[in-house]
């Protein structure tokens, strides 16, 4: 299928969207999904994961025996993964951790999350949450000249980071 | 109930509207993309009570919507008034939506994930579409066990929202960026910033009506806060720049001349086709923003601009139309809109 802005190359992102009422698929290449900004890091996660995978694995033998690795929850192989594009649970990302690492990396530029956590956090990373924003409070504090104020913080921080 | 887009905010002559969305996923359950039929259904049971029968005082003003049960042109309609994405209505077994009376909450049920909680908010509003679009999160949280990894974040169907799974968008109207040739260039120095920018309406090099959607690409490894500071500062940069861009081209007779008589034509044309509409009214809206045309406010444009979508025009007549029978309608709309308005105060280029 040729590229429907372009109408030169082979279309290999495919965009649902509505056209004067009626839901339409539009079929991109490569270079006019990028111009018109659907900067699909990820329509070609599956040809980047083969690749990784071939690079990676070497020889046939080793790349069918990971591939036979399944997850337990939802019944995934990391091929099923690299070809849809499409994680299939939360487990997967345990089972497939090392191998979507790489991925993760080259979307974000990074692999460790800073931000809101859910009630499920580790006590850990709850305690560091913490830390960080009395840390950043108490940089405030000293800043405008709060010093009572960064006092308390400073018992706080301290208090935290002797329970750690 | 008065929606949220029949208003204008921040920055309202360039910033149309903000949007806040996160993704969740419920930890028990494969993501929708696993699910057959039934277990979607449980799903979605489990996020509607826990939103209806939650503790907020949002609770009562929302609506369930089951997707199946909408004929073809109220879904549409969804996804042109930016509830739902077009994604959200292409299989719509098993899926469900939660909408506030005014708008401007919609939470998509098994969409790409199961929990997509979308906040929009008229003009640049950035901190409050977060507030509560963190509120209904945290509530949610509460009563229901989402997916999350220590490092990785929200855990979502497509790695590309893992980490705090929040999408801040920005719809921007540049038509002055756009006639000036610039969006090419704006564009592909967006993305070196972690951010995107992409037409609204159709996939062409120039989107209709010249609306624009710029929101953040990454979501892991940057706060909620610093993701929406860094928006804020493009955004601001980019209405900057295109109202410098408006001032320039209005020097030309031609621009001027062209604004003019889309505003002459949307009092006065009796057929109009979408992509006309669209042209017209973002013509119209630039030469408000510019004191060509006086006295009518944004938030009137606004609204036309969704009401004269092809499935809302249909949603609102309460019947299907044939694309004439449309065009009609679309022109008596805008013309009874447009002569409400006061006969504009033309003014004389100066120089």
């Amino acid at each position: 299928m040729l590229c429907q802005s372009c109408g030169q190359n082979q279309a290999t992102t495919h965009i649902k969207t509505i056209i004067n009422g009626e839901l339409a698929e539009v079929n991109l290449c490569r270079e006019c999904a990028q111009k018109l900004g659907y900067n699909s890091f990820f329509g070609n996660f599956g040809m980047d994961f083969d690749k990784f995978l071939g690079s990676l694995m070497g020889g046939n033998e080793s790349r069918t025996l990971k591939s036979r690795k399944r997850c337990n929850c939802c019944g995934s192989t990391f091929e099923d993964i690299a070809k849809s594009g499409k994680v299939g649970c939360a487990n997967c990302y345990d089972i497939f951790y090392d191998e979507l690492l790489p991925s993760i990396q080259r979307i974000h530029g990074k692999t460790v999350h800073i931000g809101k956590l859910a009630k499920s956090a580790g006590s850990e990373v709850k305690m560091k949450s913490t830390l960080a924003k009395l840390k950043e409070e108490l940089t405030a504090a000293i800043k405008e000249q709060e010093f009572e104020k960064a006092a308390k913080l400073r018992d706080q921080i301290k208090e935290l980071e002797a329970k750690g | 109930m008065d929606k949220w887009y029949n208003k204008s905010g921040n920055e309202g002559d360039v910033v149309i509207s903000t949007r806040i969305r996160f993704a969740r996923n419920l930890k028990e359950y494969p993501f929708p993309c696993r699910l057959n039929d039934e277990t979607k259904c449980k799903v979605a049971a489990l996020v509607k009570d826990a939103i209806l029968n939650g503790n907020s005082a949002l609770a009562s003003r929302f609506e369930y919507i089951q997707m199946p049960e909408l004929t073809q042109e109220e879904a549409v309609s969804l996804v042109e008034r930016h509830l739902v994405s077009p994604e959200f209505i292409s299989d719509r077994q098993g899926r469900g939506l939660l909408l506030l009376d005014d708008e401007s909450v919609s939470v998509m049920i098994n969409e790409e994930d199961h929990i997509r909680i979308q906040v929009m908010h008229q003009g640049l509003d950035l901190a409050a579409a977060y507030d509560i679009a963190d509120k209904i999160d945290t509530l949610l949280d509460e009563r229901l066990n989402f997916a999350f990894n220590d490092k990785l974040g929200y855990l979502t169907q497509c790695p590309t929202n893992l980490g705090t799974g929040m999408r801040a968008s920005l719809m921007l109207h540049l038509p002055g960026l756009q006639q000036s040739k610039a969006m090419n260039r704006i564009a592909s120095t967006l993305s070196k910033l972690g951010l995107v920018l992409r037409g609204m309406y159709g996939e062409g090099s120039e989107p209709k009506g010249a609306l624009y959607q710029l929101s953040n690409q990454v979501t892991l490894g940057i706060s909620e806060e610093q993701a929406m500071s860094n928006l804020r500062d493009v955004a601001l940069q980019l209405v900057a720049q295109e109202r410098e861009a408006r001032n320039n081209l209005t020097k030309n007779i031609e621009v001027v001349d062209a604004i003019s008589r889309s505003y002459g034509l949307s009092r006065y044309a009796r057929l109009m086709s979408n992509e006309e509409c669209m042209k017209l009214l973002s013509n119209i809206r630039f030469g408000i923003a510019t004191g060509i045309i006086d006295k009518i406010d944004f938030d009137i444009i606004n609204r036309l601009m969704i009401e004269t979508q092809p499935a809302t025009l249909m949603k609102n007549v309460g019947k299907k139309l044939s694309p004439s029978e449309r065009d009609r309608i679309r022109a008596d709309v805008v013309r009874s809109t447009m002569l409400k308005t006061n006969i504009p105060n033309n003014r004389r280029l100066e120089n």
